[in-house]
């Protein structure tokens, strides 16, 4: 018991360690096994428990959901490396003309329909940030303004239904996962409103950083505009519309439609003639170096969660979480700074497995809502995947990034979109109604 | 030095060999994705069971096979991303040391620890000749030693990149150009 | 069992202080089995006066839910609860341990473990995996599960995609059902998309909260592939033969203590929630004839190639058949006919 500080340390050891540089799959990995080798030989942590490590592994190979990741990556790139996705992007750039910001507003929704559909962080950031991110830089967007809409809007999915991070919610708090979808809908829509609207006014008050497109490129003939309408501008939006809305109708899993719509880019490619054998081997090979990246970070991760619990980390929150003073408030204030804190290093899967055994019964004895509790968890859940310098989010698209775009960068473009979703949350917090009104409904 | 150079060129060779083939594995991925999905459909219309466990199977198969298999080539290619707040303004030389201390008390260990506590499971499930809890599914022994393949080519690579990196702190002329690693994230 | 002193009671203060951790395939919104598990771990720490403490984790927290058995055997955890046919891909037999498509009824199945030579020989293929297990639980007869459209006859079958694992997905398997297996936390949103035409959980009790009847409206009574599921505590042998006499006297004794609570607290929570449902517009409907027989046909055909080719599997079917055959012949006459004719009554 006397070390029990020991699993909290790897946190601080973690940040430290990370900022050194090395990779962090690797990092958060080695940082588990010194904290893990600390243990054994203060006697506190049974070696053996580390056998369980192949077992996770496992369970990570063989997780259906994380499947979608490939498919769209795969789907992302094509678009990307085949131009697909810039001649889209500039098309609707010229048909909205002067609206400054229009292309961020773009980004706005469909990351926020991707992210909703797929409901997995690490497929939306990627595909959006290969699809997007090249284009804005191009017409002279702001770097963090264009990075944090799309980590912003990437990570959006998890509150907006149908959500995993609902679905794990929803089990673990043993409240139905319908009433939890319901609940999170008017949320959902009021982040991805503030995003919209921030953008907007951002795009007023700086016209340099979301500026419209360039007259000469918007200078076409209305013939050619409709001809690049009909010909780049369509064939593409209706292939994402497709693959979103047959997951939103329940059609197909986001790991099929993920699937189909690779093969929609494929052919699309081919029928612009931009379907050559180095394009298939270039997107495969993205494909693969992405894939990797993120699953060896939930590798790590899942690592380091692991070795915390071995080491007793989470009885030590726990201890510390029921000594508490400060009721409702003091209780919530906690619940977010704890979640911020593990979201730097842990996947939300493993956070809600941390969290909620110990954060529900408190919640429970406070005579909180178990429904809005749920809704406030998932929110908060979604914000601790932009939180710098660590949120996995921000690693995404980093690990997708051009060169030119700076890690700070990232970091500085998340901030105000953390504290849009911060001020949501507030505003949940202060009115319960917003969450609990339409599922009364039911 | 020569001599280390010259093993870790192998190295590389070996780990770029097999992250070229897996690509492959991409596409075979999205057809089998593909697959399922008209088998559902299809199947419903001509009310007959085309899908099937192994198929589905197949897939997270490819997926495993592909991050498994790509997980060295990708640190050969620079493509794990770092947290480079402070490592992207350090020279050649300081990120060397970095490399080197991430590799000698990251990466390694890591990989050599998830060999120890992998390979006993591993070894049951082959004597076992573990299956799939599913009807119609597949064998789990040969994916489950994957994890073995994967973690003994990380290690293979973390040599290879820890001699390259001691090459360039020991300024050893002249760099080969092949073992010089590409440029794929900003900060290397 | 004697202790080494000879003395006649225990002298609780010589007795060692153990932690033990417990991992369990459950989430803990399955407040019945999760609980058991729980109600488990406080028995034993009772009846030690706290001085042998367990610590039970939902699945996922330490390992997944199905991977309960090698977190056991490699020694991860001193002990978990799970099922065993969750585990029919490392030994077919284990099916038996748990249930099996048109076997035995809860408490068939206990008299098969306790006193027809059941848990020997589960605890037989267990061995292997330096694992020892004593039952722990049981649902009672689970229901067939949540269908979206009405099925009647075997041609209803044909493509149909439906969640349901183990056995009883190997049958369905043949009879033409695409038979597919999600975890339960994964199972609402599926069916309510319609991405599945059907899923299986457990009963009532458990359906209701994950929101099932939300999502389909027809649901199908019995689940002939689970008459009775029972779920067991697995400790790593060599973990068990450490234990001090009188701890392995309690926490057999704990054991068999919830593998009757929790039938009971299921045969009570089942019934009203029944109630609950049907009240809010669920249409019950039974399987057919013509499917019921079809299925058992399949069922004891996959018994008879599985015994040819595992002779693990042969040698604890044989006689489970026998037991199985005898004991229902019994039932028939006696136990049987009075409870049909009472709930005829009714
Ligand atoms: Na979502
Ligand atoms: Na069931």
């Amino acid at each position: 018991m006397g070390y029990d500080w020991l699993g909290p340390a790897m946190f601080a050891g973690a940040l430290l360690l990370l900022s050194l540089g090395y990779p962090v799959a690797f990092s958060l990995g080695g940082v588990a096994i010194l904290f893990g080798l600390v243990g054994v030989a203060l006697d506190i942590f049974n070696p053996l428990f580390l056998t369980a490590l192949p077992q996770r592994i496992f369970n990570i190979m063989a997780n259906y959901t994380l499947l979608a990741i490939p498919y769209f990556v795969f789907l992302g790139a094509m678009l990307e490396k085949t131009g697909l996705a810039e001649n889209l992007l500039e098309t609707m750039g010229i048909l909205f003309g002067r609206l400054r910001g229009g292309l961020a507003l773009a980004v706005v929704l469909v990351g926020a329909l991707l992210a909703a559909s797929t409901g997995v962080v690490a497929a939306t950031v990627v595909a959006m940030g290969l699809i997007s991110l090249p284009v804005m830089l191009r017409y002279g967007y702001n770097k963090q303004l264009a990075t944090g809409v799309i980590v912003a809007s990437g990570t959006l999915g998890q509150i907006i239904p149908p959500s995993l991070v609902l679905v794990v919610l929803g089990d673990q708090l043993g409240i139905s996962v319908g009433d939890l979808f319901i609940g999170a809908f008017i949320p959902g829509l009021l982040m991805a409103g503030a995003f919209a609207l921030h953008v907007l006014i951002v795009a007023f008050l700086r016209p340099d950083v979301a500026p419209a497109l360039p007259e000469s490129v918007r200078n076409i003939s209305k013939g050619e505009l409709a001809r690049r309408v009909v010909s780049v501008m369509i064939p593409p939006l209706l292939l994402i519309f497709l693959v979103l809305g047959s997951i939103f109708f329940g059609v197909a899993t986001p790991t099929e439609a993920g699937a189909v719509g690779s093969l929609g880019a494929i052919i699309l490619a081919a029928l612009n003639g931009k379907l050559t054998g180095s394009a298939l081997a270039e997107v495969s090979d993205s494909t693969l170096r992405i894939s990797s990246m993120v699953i060896f970070i939930l590798f790590g991760s899942t690592a380091f969660s692991l070795v915390f619990r071995g080491l007793n980390g989470d009885r030590f929150m726990f201890d510390l979480l029921t000594n508490l003073p400060g009721g409702t408030v003091g209780f919530l204030l906690v619940n977010m700074l704890v979640i911020f804190v593990l979201g730097f290093f842990i996947d939300f899967f493993e956070i809600a497995f941390i969290i909620i055994p110990i954060f529900a019964p408190v919640a429970r004895a406070l005579g909180l809502d178990m429904l809005w509790y749920g809704v406030i968890l998932g929110a908060n859940l979604q914000t601790s995947f932009l939180t710098p310098p660590f949120g996995f989010a921000l690693f995404f698209l980093r690990g997708v990034a051009p060169p030119e775009i700076t890690t700070e960068d990232i970091y500085r473009g998340a901030i105000p979109f953390i504290v849009l979703q911060v001020l949501v949350l507030v505003v949940l917090i202060l009115f319960p109604p917003l969450v609990t009104f339409l599922p009364s409904l039911g | 030095m020569e001599f280390w150079l010259t093993v870790a060129r192998w190295i590389d060779r070996l780990n770029e060999g097999i992250g070229r083939l897996s690509t492959g594995l991409v596409l075979i991925l999205v057809g089998v994705g593909v697959w399922n999905v008209l088998a559902r459909y299809l199947g419903q219309y001509i009310q007959q069971n085309l899908a099937s466990n192994a198929l589905i199977e197949i897939q997270w198969y490819l997926f495993a096979l592909i991050f498994f298999l790509g997980a060295a080539y990708t640190l050969k290619h620079n493509g794990h991303v770092r947290v480079d707040i402070f490592y992207k303004n350090w020279d050649r030389r300081k990120q060397a040391i970095a490399n080197l201390i991430g590799i000698t008390c990251f990466l390694l260990p890591f990989c050599f620890l998830v060999l120890y506590f992998s390979w006993q499971t591993v070894l049951q499930s082959w004597l076992i000749r573990e299956m799939s809890p599913d009807p119609g599914g597949l064998p789990r022994y040969p994916i489950k030693s994957m994890v073995l393949v994967s973690f003994s080519l990380l290690i293979l690579q973390g040599i290879s990149e820890g001699i390259k990196n001691l090459a360039r702190l020991k300024n050893h002329p002249p760099a080969p150009t092949d073992l010089i690693p590409e440029e794929e994230n900003h900060g290397l | 069992q004697a202790n080494p002193s000879g003395s006649p009671s225990t002298d609780s203060t010589s007795l060692p202080q153990l932690q033990w951790r417990m991992a369990t395939s459950w989430p803990q919104s399955l407040d019945t089995i999760y609980g058991s598990a729980e109600a488990f771990c406080q028995k034993i720490s009772d009846m030690t006066g706290g001085r042998f403490t367990i610590t039970p984790f939902a699945a996922g927290e330490i390992v997944g839910g199905l991977e309960v058995l090698d977190a056991v055997q490699s020694g991860a955890v001193e002990c978990g609860h799970t099922a065993a046919y969750y585990y029919i891909g490392k030994s077919a037999a284990l099916a038996f341990g748990t249930t099996v498509p048109f076997g035995l009824n809860a408490q068939q199945h206990n008299a098969w473990l306790y006193s027809g030579g059941g848990l020997e020989a589960m605890q037989k293929i267990y061995a292997d995996f330096n694992i020892i297990n004593f039952p722990a639980g049981n649902t009672g007869a689970q229901m067939g599960g949540w269908f979206k459209r009405e099925v009647n006859t075997l041609s209803d079958l044909q493509g149909l995609k439906m969640r349901i694992p183990g056995l009883g997905g190997k049958v369905m398997e043949r009879l033409g059902v695409n038979a597919q297996v999600l975890p339960g936390g994964e199972i609402f949103l599926a069916l309510d998309r319609g991405t599945i035409d059907a899923a299986e959980w457990v009963g009532p009790y458990d359906d209701e909260k994950l929101g099932l009847h939300n999502a389909a409206q027809y649901y199908y009574y019995p689940s002939w592939w689970e008459p009775g599921a029972a779920l067991e505590v697995q400790v790593n042998k060599t973990a068990w033969e450490r234990l001090p006499k009188e701890y392995q006297a309690i926490f057999k004794a704990a054991s068999y203590q919830v593998n009757l609570e929790m039938l009971a607290r299921y045969d009570r929570l089942n019934q009203e929630a029944l109630e609950r449902l049907l009240a809010g517009g669920t249409q019950l409907r039974s399987f057919s004839p013509e499917i019921m027989a079809a299925a058992q046909r399949v069922a004891f055909e996959i018994y008879a190639e599985t015994a040819n080719s595992d002779a693990t599997f042969k040698e604890v079917y044989e006689p489970w058949r026998e037991f199985r055959d005898k004991i229902l012949q019994w039932h028939k006459i006696n136990e049987l006919s009075l409870t049909n004719f009472v709930a005829e009554t009714l």
